[in-house]
């Protein structure tokens, strides 16, 4: 019970540390991730309580919310484009990537290749939140980040399978190729299977059910179970979450109501919010200082090998003859640089068994290598995409904002300089003064945002949607505000509330297909 | 007098189409019709109360957007029209020329992007000719500032 207790004392701290981080995170413009890392490194410094993050607490606990919230989250007609690409970068992308950092590692640093290449392997899963997290704050094109988070999805699973064969053939000291590959397809392809047979199912259940509570909890039923399931007969969980959750989301959702949906893509985002506000966290507290210093020299032989064998993979298999379909050499660099490391790699290199050879090693230089992914690269990948262009229209839309942002400052002020007035402490002079000043300055501002939105006319069609959008929300507030009061009836708020929610789920359609045209003709 | 239409995708970006088009039915003395038209089916197939909902909201959008043109011919003087229609856009552009009998076409080529200048005009004159010979409307367009 005292065990118990201790536990919720310290998750609690946890998710209260990530709150308060992502507020000032927030407020000063941070990369979310990155400063969570920052914060976990202060507190392992420091160390008030002893946190042991196991692989089991990873793999199990919060992997299966992570990956789920992605590919549930994922559109498939979006991801369908990118597909062979995707499949390319995270099977054959994979094993490029484990070979080539294993040999490189192997030759920097004098350990045994067959050492070398349990590292290349569980180095090879990308985690791409800080990306994406970005991309959507600054209007990156979303096949884009469909195919960062494609990939991702996909190359966790990957990477996991490589992982344990090759781990198994360190341990053992001999590899088989053919039985190896066996292995692997079996692994994956089972996985995958029993993703998908889940998801049929519960996509079944939803389609009969229509009560949004059931429907929501037998969601996370699949995520967790998918896992757990695909484990227990030793195949690839990863892959098993992935199918669920793309399956689930592209397919199961396609009968559940727009309340249901609503509900369940909020309750997504906060689990995957809080899961990985947890995970990178913990990778700030699962490092050792004073251990990867004394490694220095094998985490700077891997960082290039990292670096090396993630642009060999991005830039040899992205290549293919223009068309519908192929990788933009832009969004290639993006690749390559966005190629983040996170949860998997750590997960992975915590559950090295104590009887590998260089186990310390190998750790040391997976904490070296994402922290240097997360901290260097995941700070400076806004910098990339502003010089590739991908993110040109944020300039108007930041000069939008910062005009409208004018304005209500200005209305504000207005208002204050009214009521002073009324009150009998501001003289008619004054006032009249006064109100002609602050109108002049709200004509300026109001033909500067008139003149932004004849330059960009989606800018004017976005506030139109987002204005929309708010009205409608109001709406929906009142509903629940008149549901209290015993004004309506419990049928006639869901009547009304899934008129609202659908019409909110009409705009965001169209939101996001005006979105993908302009980002399209960006794209090239 | 027959009627004169200006097909707009509202918004700043049309202003000058706009205002153009109110000067001609004010120097004619005709009506004038500010004409939207949604592309519903853009999204693909839907489940039907989400059609229903998504093809509203794209004619409340547009309604707004063309709300806007009526009242800037107001403040020209001109009493305008507002139509908002759901379908494919040239097809429901010519026919709604043919029922209400109308006299001319204003549109506008919008600012394009610089390194797509030649063709964008040349697929707003195509487009143009295309109703031309389909219903032997004049059609006038309007270029950007």
């Amino acid at each position: 019970m005292e065990t118990l207790l201790t536990a919720e004392v310290v998750v609690t701290l946890l998710i209260a540390i990530a709150t308060l981080v992502a507020i000032v995170a927030r407020r000063a413009r941070l990369p979310y991730t990155v400063s969570l890392v920052l914060v976990g490194l202060v507190i392992a410094v420091w160390r008030p309580v002893d946190i042991q993050v196991t692989p089991e607490l990873i793999l199990s606990t919060f992997v299966p919310p992570l990956i789920f919230e992605a590919a549930f989250q994922l559109d498939f007609r979006t991801l369908r484009t990118n597909l062979g690409s995707i499949v390319t970068l995270a099977v054959p992308g994979v094993l490029i990537t484990a070979l080539l950092v294993g040999g490189l590692v192997a030759a920097g640093t004098g350990l045994p290749f067959g050492v070398t290449v349990v590292f290349g392997a569980l180095i090879a899963a990308t985690d791409p939140v800080a990306v994406v997290s970005l991309f959507r704050a600054l209007g990156a094109p979303k096949r884009l980040a469909s195919a960062v988070e494609g990939e991702s999805l996909f190359n966790d699973g990957t990477a996991i399978v490589v992982f344990r064969l090759a781990l198994a053939a360190a341990v053992a000291g001999t590899f088989h190729p053919i039985g190896g590959l066996l292995n692997f397809g079996k692994v994956a392809l089972g996985g995958l299977a029993i993703g998908l047979a889940l998801g049929w199912l519960v996509a079944r259940l939803m389609a009969r059910i229509d009560d949004r509570l059931i429907e929501t909890t037998l969601t996370t039923l699949l995520a967790y179970g998918a896992y757990l399931l695909a484990e227990y007969f030793h195949v690839s969980g990863v892959l098993a979450v992935v199918a669920a959750g793309l399956f689930s989301g592209n397919v199961g959702l396609a009968g559940a109501s727009p309340t249901t949906k609503i509900m369940l893509y909020n309750l997504w985002h906060f689990l995957a919010f809080l899961a990985n506000s947890l995970v990178f966290l913990l990778i700030g507290l699962a490092v050792d200082i004073p251990d990867l210093w004394a490694n220095r020299g094998a985490i700077a032989v891997a960082v290039a090998a990292v670096l090396i064998g993630r642009a060999v993979a991005v830039y040899s298999l992205s290549w293919r003859p223009p068309g519908k379909g192929k990788i933009p050499f832009k969004w290639q660099h993006v690749l390559f640089w966005g190629g983040l490391r996170g949860a998997i790699s750590l997960a992975l290199a915590l559950s090295l068994p104590a009887t590998l050879p260089h186990r310390e090693a190998l750790q040391a230089m997976t904490f070296g290598v994402l922290l240097f992914t997360l901290l260097v690269q995941g700070t400076t990948i806004q910098f990339l995409l502003k010089r590739l262009g991908l993110v040109e229209s944020s300039e108007h839309r930041l000069a939008t904002e910062a005009q409208m942002g004018r304005l209500f400052a200005s209305q504000a002020g207005l208002r204050r300089l009214e009521q002073l007035h009324r009150d009998g402490l501001l003289t008619d002079e004054m006032w009249a003064g006064l109100r002609a000043d602050y109108n002049q300055a709200t004509r300026q501002v109001v033909g500067k945002i008139r003149q932004l939105f004849h330059d960009h006319a989606e800018l004017e069609r976005e506030m139109l949607l987002q204005a929309r959008r708010e009205a409608l929300l109001a709406e929906r507030g009142a509903l629940s505000d008149a549901l209290r009061r015993g004004l309506i009836s419990e049928a006639t708020y869901d009547d009304l509330g899934t008129e609202i929610d659908n019409r909110l789920e009409a705009l965001a359609l169209i939101q996001s297909s005006a979105q993908d045209g302009w980002a399209a003709e960006r794209e090239g | 007098m027959q009627p004169i239409v200006c097909a707009t995708r509202g918004g700043e970006a049309s202003r000058r189409t706009q205002e153009r088009a109110a000067a001609l039915a004010k120097e004619r003395g005709a009506s004038l019709v500010f004409l939207y038209v949604a592309d519903c089916g853009f999204a693909g197939p839907l489940s039907p109360t989400l059609e229903t909902a998504m093809n509203d909201e794209l004619m409340r959008l547009g309604g707004s957007l063309v709300s806007i043109a009526k009242v800037r011919a107001q403040e020209q003087g001109v009493d305008a029209q507002v139509v908002v229609l759901c379908g494919e856009v040239r097809k429901s552009i010519q026919e709604y020329l043919r029922q209400v009998d109308a006299g001319m076409l204003v549109i506008g080529a919008s600012r394009p992007a610089p390194e797509v200048e030649t063709s964008h005009r040349g697929s707003v004159d195509a487009f143009a000719d295309a109703i031309r010979q389909a219903t032997g409307v004049e059609v006038v367009i309007v270029g950007p500032d």
